[in-house]
């Protein structure tokens, strides 16, 4: 069904699936933070890092379970689940084995890329001190298949180490899905890298059939910056609804991604670069939703509060477009078609009949009902929240541009790249000067 | 909490038969795909345990949940 469709402004992969609209990073702008990200000036050396941090003190599981949970510690991977849940299925179990998981499937985003390129020892710190404090040695890294730089400072940071934990490395495969939970774990089994049905969480039949925790690269790094330091200046930043700090990813295609730490309850809009102001924005990435700029120069960096705004943070990928959203839009979901692991009826069949109908209404043949309908037939039907994400999408852009919707509709569209005039009012595009 | 059919969507194969066995549940999509309509209902349990049974890509099962 995809094969037969092609539109001149996809470039299309060797093996015949549509690119990504935002390709692999060839290069990350990393800026200093306020708890990961600072120091990096120093390098991501271990010396630099036990200078900075000293070494990491002895936990047992109880005490690691009490600190991540009074800090609330989520899972940075985009569900933002709880870190001290997953732990707490696991200290109920038999010994676990422990996967940081740094593969950052999604292209746009960067943060688990520069943690392994400025930070890889507070990730390894964040996974030996729970490997320690769980009295396990079992310790898988995934590293990105699409960011060799990423994998190689990572391997480097791991041979620097000796902390009596076997630290295994496998790369996972360059897929949207190949980053997926139940995907990982079955790279590690030496199965294809990709997404199949999950009977019971990780944590409690993972790798192996055994209890497996696993959590990407940021997560860890909380954590065993949380170690290092405590949870008092831990919590010297954020808010007390939600202590700390994360990472975002500022994308825009055609430049070069920059990676900031946020703490939470900051503005989002400070975070932004001024030529992106006025833009709207994916927030949370290729599965997740559209902000106008409006809802983002309002929007304060937070779980909780971005999640009831529709705006889920997710992995913290902000992807700023000058282009057409609805452009854009067909675009990414053209990609993610092609990204389908294939193996679920509802999405290799689904998906590339929703770009196909996504695409006749931004060519402006009409047929949004098909759209809808599509959207409705993919959700919750497949092993993994790939076609669920990618209908999320769908869906906010409908809402978030109805008039830039109706315009293609009617075969026009005002807002190719370069132009500059509006469709409606649903979005602004002030340039502001600070 | 309530029992439901559950698809094992990378083993289905879309031959159909869970809805031969269960229309009451169990419509097909487009595709062929079994789309599950909600919840299993006691009368219902005996014909959900013959889908379960006569799958021939053994895709179904019957668990706790939503």
């Amino acid at each position: 069904m995809t094969t037969t469709y092609l539109e001149p402004h996809l470039t299309r992969e060797e093996d015949g699936r549509p690119a990504s609209p935002v390709p692999a990073p060839m290069e990350v702008t990393v800026r200093p933070g306020p708890a990961l990200l600072a120091g990096i000036e120093n390098g991501p050396s271990l010396a630099a890092h036990r200078r900075q941090y000293g070494q990491i003190p002895h936990l047992n599981g109880k005490e690691l379970h009490a600190l991540v949970k009074r800090m609330q510690v989520r899972g940075r991977g985009g569900a933002a689940f709880p870190f001290a849940i997953k732990l707490e299925t696991i200290l109920k179990g038999s010994r676990p084995i422990l996967v940081v998981n740094l593969s950052e499937g999604e292209l746009a985003s960067a943060k688990d890329h520069a943690l392994a390129l400025t930070r890889p020892h507070l990730v390894l710190d964040g996974v030996v001190a729970t490997a320690k404090a769980l009295r396990t040695r079992k310790v898988h890294v995934v590293l990105p298949g699409e960011r060799p730089g990423a994998a190689a400072a990572m391997r480097a940071a791991i041979a620097e180490r000796s902390d009596g934990v076997n630290i295994y490395t496998s790369t996972a495969s360059s897929r949207f899905v190949a980053g997926q939970a139940r995907a990982v774990v079955e790279l590690l089994s030496g199965r294809p890298n990709l997404p199949a049905t999950t009977w019971a969480p990780e944590a409690i039949k993972g790798l192996n059939g055994r209890p497996t925790l696993l959590s990407n690269g940021e997560t860890w790094a909380r954590v065993g910056l949380l170690v290092l330091r405590g949870d008092e200046e831990y919590a010297s930043i954020g808010t007390d609804e939600e202590p700390g700090a994360t990472l975002l990813t500022m994308n825009m295609q055609g430049s070069v991604p920059i990676v900031a730490e946020a703490a939470y309850g900051d503005r989002l809009r400070d975070y932004i670069p001024h030529d992106r102001h006025g833009l709207p924005a994916m927030v949370g990435g290729f599965h997740g939703a559209w902000a106008t700029w409006e809802t983002l120069a309002s929007a304060k960096v937070s779980v909780n509060k971005m999640r009831a705004m529709g705006n889920a943070l997710g992995a913290g990928l902000v992807l700023s477009s000058p282009d057409c959203p609805v452009s854009l839009t067909t675009r990414t979901v053209e990609y993610l078609a092609g990204q389908s692991a294939g193996r679920c009826g509802p999405c290799f069949n689904g998906l590339p009949a929703l770009a196909t109908a996504l695409t006749a209404v931004h060519d402006g043949h009409g047929g949004l009902e098909r759209v809808e309908q599509l959207s409705n037939l993919v959700v919750r039907r497949g092993a993994c929240a790939h076609p669920d994400g990618t209908v999320r999408l769908v869906n906010s852009m409908l809402s978030t541009f109805p008039a830039e919707v109706e315009a293609h509709a009617h075969g026009r569209c005002d807002l190719k790249a370069g132009s500059r005039e509006l469709v409606g009012d649903s979005f602004t595009r002030i340039l502001e000067v600070a | 909490m309530a029992q439901v059919l559950r698809v094992d969507w990378p083993s289905c194969e879309a031959r159909g038969l869970c809805h031969e066995v269960l229309p009451e549940l169990v419509d097909l999509d487009e595709w062929g795909y079994p789309i599950v309509k909600g919840p299993l209902t006691k009368e219902l349990m005996d014909h959900a345990k013959e889908a379960v049974k006569v799958c021939p890509r053994l895709a179904l099962r019957i668990v706790e949940g939503r």
